[in-house]
């Protein structure tokens, strides 16, 4: 049984911590509104929960009766829900503390956080970098050790990514592993809460509490909450493939060092690599930039400034209301996704864009599939193809910042359960690896990668 | 692929979404270098592929009965303007005082 | 058809079902309570909200689209139908599109033009409702509430086939029959658990394409869905026939002027934008789950008709009336089975006594059909008169109770007693030997005057028919 004190011990030191690291602008929740609420909070909860008192980190697009939910955005500025998403409040059950809203992207489209409406998050070892996107605020905390874990969500990458420039690590589960009510949707066929930790262990605990099906959510399956494996002796037994499209010729060469390092790591261990072909990867940016962006224009359809949110002039009649309210509330780059979105879904353009992405889809799901079913466990690959880039390198042309999720979108696509851990530094910079998993066998790929996270130097220059 | 300023209006009233005449030109230049990329697409599919979707494959139901979903607060704390219960919005003027009920 | 030209008509009803909590989320779905009181995040449409869907709300319309004799499609989808519009919280509306629950049902009415004719239905498809627009209730302001927001619906659509106004009136009278009989659905317009919407358009005597449609809404009532189609038709063929053409747009029936006006244009046309709605995956019904839909399926209107024909011996038209509705219905076949009242004299007091009483009454079938049945017993048996017996029912239905004792209390037993009745009978002839005599020499038709003088001197009691035949038997030498 815990100490009963050491939730409100937790409560004041977080707060510490995310007060002492405001310049990281990672979290939006002003410091006496958090440290207020952390403190109630540890006076309520359950000792015998299996995260009692652990302050997690929650990015500002899923819900909490905590704080408000803005989800990085104009738009939503001061929006409190009147109701919590089904993670935070397993979270809450399991006697965890909600340690403030975390940056991000506005509504999650972006892989750096320097979209978000309250500044841009800032990387803990490079002020003059970002710490990835679109859940970039809460990698950066836990990067910076304010929190030991924290929940992101992601729809291309924007847990994965993060944790790749962060050094940490992120876990994005199975389609369907975690319920998404309450997770604000952005491209509700490719969303999941995902979990980044200091170790795979704190991020799996995480993510097995919040795991489980939810009748609120029918796109969650059926499933028992995730079991968590024992740390293997080795890999033996596993097969692990590793993707030719994933290691272009001109792939970064520290990234190369860093994932041979890794991949002899894992043969030392046991395990068979294999190279194996993904074929259709190439198509998988431009298949999820009009996946995500069609669903998204419908799902940001209802911010209008009619019934919550705040409004932007257009007193004279509703469609004004409308129209001001979207188009200064929103920021350049939710426009544009939405604008493109609607084009794609628009009358004469559904079957030669949608539809055709949709197909694509199965297709690329079909890839590993193939893969999988030739005996192969798990996949290796870079997480990102550089390390954390600058701030404003990428900013003003969309398709460069889009190309940075080129490892990383395939499994939100596919619906796969994927994970990054830190596997090196190149010049300081952290760089991931990545371990993509068969459906619904996250176990496997977390068992790999605890064995792989024991011996990989994570901090070490390749 | 390029998409035209009265293409990019003309999405932009469906999307509800006011973009300023100065920024038309951009928006179009940068919405026809995304359609481009993505447009690589064609001709790579077969017809016959299937979609895809992740998750289960079938609807599962919710029993028939009064359960709602809590509210923490009700409308009248959130809504921007409220009165005798009901939302309120500017009057729906230009685009039809149509199938709205009339006391 | 009037002036060489010819009318096209299909019909869009939307139809909500008979649920107690909403589509896709667990708020009631019941009419009528204060604004905005049956909301949740879901049907409010705030942030991070999914939807559910509601298993009743599938049988039902399963149900219904087999009573309309429609294909039902074992794998349907949920799409969204994307526009903005401030009863719609989502910005979207969750309906069918590509793959809807249902196609090719039809409707066999009785057209007031062309006889029995089949309507096809082309789809019968499942969605949700949107909230209400108040814009008159406080000025320059649209006030909206949404409690009806996500309450079930199906919505059924026919082809272009009705011909008139009429037609489609008399089509959507039968609809209306089937879908009470059903139980899916109140189908009340005035409630507006029934909805309709028409697509209208006229072309010249012998042309095969259709002209230009437009869609005609805010058809609020029966009775207006004759007079805004006609209001319509005639406004196409006075702007065809002065060279104008016809714009495909919206027109709003006012019923206050019985006219119809152009709603007014909206910049942007109608591209609803339908995908799939990634949060619901497909819907897949078993072939066991239709084939229960059916079995929960009651006798339908037409099957209801034929059968009490046959095994009644009743006309068409009286089964037609007796049939319109299904409480009646059940309500004759109730009084048949008690026992003592044939099919002929029941279906002749529901008909009469009875409908005529609920007309008066809210609606309400006051006689129970065991009492009914009783009370046609007792005229059968002689006992009481056919007028006595009227006079029971109106008592029976305003208080209830025995009809026996009734009849009792008010002194309305016939006597059947043939002593008694030859009594009165000697004394009636006795009175009237002139009569007497005038009969026996051929004047027959004074029998009457004669059984209407023993029903004078027994106040109403003596048995009509053994009056009538003891008198003759008198009266014969």
């Amino acid at each position: 049984m815990s100490d009963p004190n050491e939730a409100l011990v937790n409560a004041k030191a977080v707060a510490e911590r995310i007060t002492k690291t405001r310049r990281l602008n990672a979290c939006l929740t002003p410091p006496k509104e958090l440290r207020a609420s952390l403190v109630q909070q540890a006076a309520m909860a359950h000792p015998s929960g299996v995260l009692y008192g652990m302050p997690v980190g929650v990015k500002d697009n899923i819900c909490t009766l905590e704080f408000t939910t803005t989800c990085g955005s104009r738009i939503l500025e001061g929006y409190r829900s009147p109701y919590e998403a089904t993670a935070v409040a397993r979270l809450k059950t399991a006697g965890a503390l909600i340690a403030g809203k975390s940056n991000c992207d506005e509504f999650a489209m972006g892989s750096s956080t320097e979209h978000s409406a309250y500044g841009r998050a800032v990387h803990p070892l490079d002020k003059a970098r970002v710490p990835g996107g679109s859940s970039g605020g809460s990698a950066a905390l836990v990067a910076a050790g304010v929190v030991p874990a924290a929940l992101g969500s992601e729809t291309g990458g924007s847990v994965r990514q993060p944790a790749s420039f962060c050094g940490i690590v992120g876990i994005k589960p199975t389609y369907g592993r975690v319920s998404r009510y309450g997770l604000v949707a952005f491209g509700s066929s490719l969303d999941q809460i995902g979990v980044f930790g200091r170790s795979v262990h704190d991020a799996a605990r995480v993510l097995s509490v919040i795991s489980g099906r939810d009748a609120r959510d029918t796109t969650c399956e059926d499933r028992d909450p995730l079991r968590l494996p024992t740390v293997p002796e080795s890999l033996q037994g596993f097969v692990i493939g590793v993707p030719r499209e994933y290691f272009p010729t001109d792939l970064d060469p520290g990234v190369r060092r860093a994932c041979d390092q890794a991949i002899r790591m894992m043969r030392d261990l046991g395990a068979a690599i294999r190279e194996v072909s993904l074929p259709h990867t190439a198509y998988a940016v431009p298949t999820y930039y009009i996946i995500a962006p069609a669903e998204a224009s419908s799902n940001l359809a209802r911010y209008d400034g009619a019934r919550y949110g705040p409004r932007f002039n257009g007193s004279t009649d509703v469609r004004a209301l409308y129209r001001e309210t979207r188009g200064q509330g929103f920021g350049a780059e939710v426009r544009r996704r939405i604008l493109v979105g609607t084009y794609v879904l628009s009358s004469g353009y559904y079957d030669a864009y949608y539809r055709k992405a949709q197909q694509m889809r199965s297709l690329i799901a079909q890839d590993f599939r193939n893969v999988f079913d030739r005996g192969v466990d798990l996949l290796f690959t870079p997480t990102t193809p550089t390390p954390a880039f600058k701030a404003g390198e990428k900013i003003t042309d969309p398709v460069a910042m889009y190309l940075s999720d080129i490892f990383t979108v395939t499994a939100n696509l596919a619906g796969l359960p994927a994970l990054s851990l830190p596997i090196g530094r190149i010049k300081g910079l952290p760089v991931g690896g990545q371990l993509i998993g068969q459906a619904f066998l996250e176990d496997e790929m977390l068992e790999a990668a605890y064995a792989l996270e024991r011996v990989v130097p994570a901090a070490g220059e390749v | 692929m390029s998409v035209s300023r009265e293409e990019v209006l003309k999405i932009a009233q469906l999307a509800e979404l006011h973009v300023e005449e100065d920024r038309l030109p951009e928006l179009a230049e940068q919405m026809s270098r995304i359609l481009d990329y993505v447009a690589q697409l064609a001709g790579q599919t077969s017809e016959t592929a299937k979609p895809f979707i992740p998750g289960p494959d079938a609807l599962r139901f919710r029993v028939d009965e009064v359960k709602p979903s809590p509210l923490a607060f009700g409308p009248d704390t959130f809504a921007p303007e409220f009165r005798d219960g009901l939302f309120l919005v500017p009057k729906l003027g230009q685009f039809g005082d149509d199938t709205g009920e009339s006391e | 058809m009037a002036n060489g030209w010819e009318t096209v008509i299909g019909l869009e009803t939307h139809v909500q079902l008979r649920t107690v909590s909403k589509m896709f989320c667990g708020c009631s779905a019941a009419f009528g309570a204060p604004p905005n009181t049956n909301v949740c995040p879901v049907c409010l449409g705030l942030p991070g909200a999914l939807p559910v869907a509601n298993e009743m709300a599938v049988k039902l319309a399963v149900r219904a689209a087999l009573a309309l004799g429609c294909t039902v499609h074992a794998h349907s989808v949920f799409a969204r139908k994307n526009y903005f519009y401030p009863d719609l919280p989502k910005g979207y509306q969750i309906s069918q599109f590509e793959q809807p629950l249902s196609t090719d049902g039809s409707v066999t009415y009785l057209s007031p033009d062309r006889g029995l004719l089949t309507a096809t239905i082309a789809r019968l498809h499942l969605e949700e409702d949107a909230g209400k627009s108040l814009h008159d209730r406080f000025p320059r302001r649209t006030a909206v509430d949404l409690n009806r927001c996500g309450v079930p619906l199906i919505e059924i659509v026919t082809g272009p086939d009705f011909r008139s106004p009429q037609e489609a009136r008399a089509y959507l009278l039968t609809l209306k029959q089937v879908l009470e009989y059903s139980g899916i659905s109140d189908v009340d317009m005035e409630k507006g658990s029934l909805r309709v919407d028409a697509n209208v358009s006229v072309r010249r005597a012998g042309e095969t394409a259709l002209g230009t449609k437009t869609e005609v809404k805010n058809i609020n009532s029966f009775a207006y869905v004759e007079k805004a189609l006609t209001v319509e038709r005639d406004r196409q063929v006075a702007l065809r026939e002065s060279g104008g053409s016809v714009v495909q747009q919206t027109m709003l029936y006012d019923s206050k002027t019985n006219s119809v006006r152009a709603q007014r244009l909206k910049e942007e046309s109608h591209d609803y934008r339908y995908f799939p709605d990634p949060d619901l995956p497909p819907l897949v019904l078993s072939p066991e789950f239709i084939a229960e839909q059916q079995t929960a399926l009651p006798e339908l209107p037409a099957r209801k008709r034929e059968r009490f024909v046959a095994e009644y011996g009743l006309s068409l038209a009286d089964a037609a009336v007796l049939t319109a509705e299904r409480p009646v219905a059940d309500y004759f076949e109730g009084v048949v089975r008690a026992g003592g009242a044939d099919a002929k004299s029941a279906a002749n007091w529901v008909m009469g006594e009875v409908l005529g009483d609920a007309k008066d009454n809210g609606e309400q079938l006051r006689v129970t059909p065991v009492g009914l049945a009783q009370l046609i017993g007792l005229v059968k048996g002689g006992t009481l008169s056919h007028q006595a017996a009227k006079r029971v029912f109106t008592d029976l239905a305003a208080h209830g109770g025995d009809p026996r004792a009734i009849a009792e209390s008010l002194g309305l037993i016939q006597v059947a007693d043939t002593g008694v009745l030859a009594g009165w009978v000697s004394d009636v002839l006795g009175a009237h030997a002139n009569e007497v005599s005038r009969y026996q020499k051929g004047e027959t038709k004074l029998l009457q005057f004669f059984v209407g003088q023993v029903m004078k001197a027994s106040r109403g009691k003596a048995d009509p028919k053994l009056t009538q035949r003891l008198l003759e038997e008198k009266l014969t030498p």
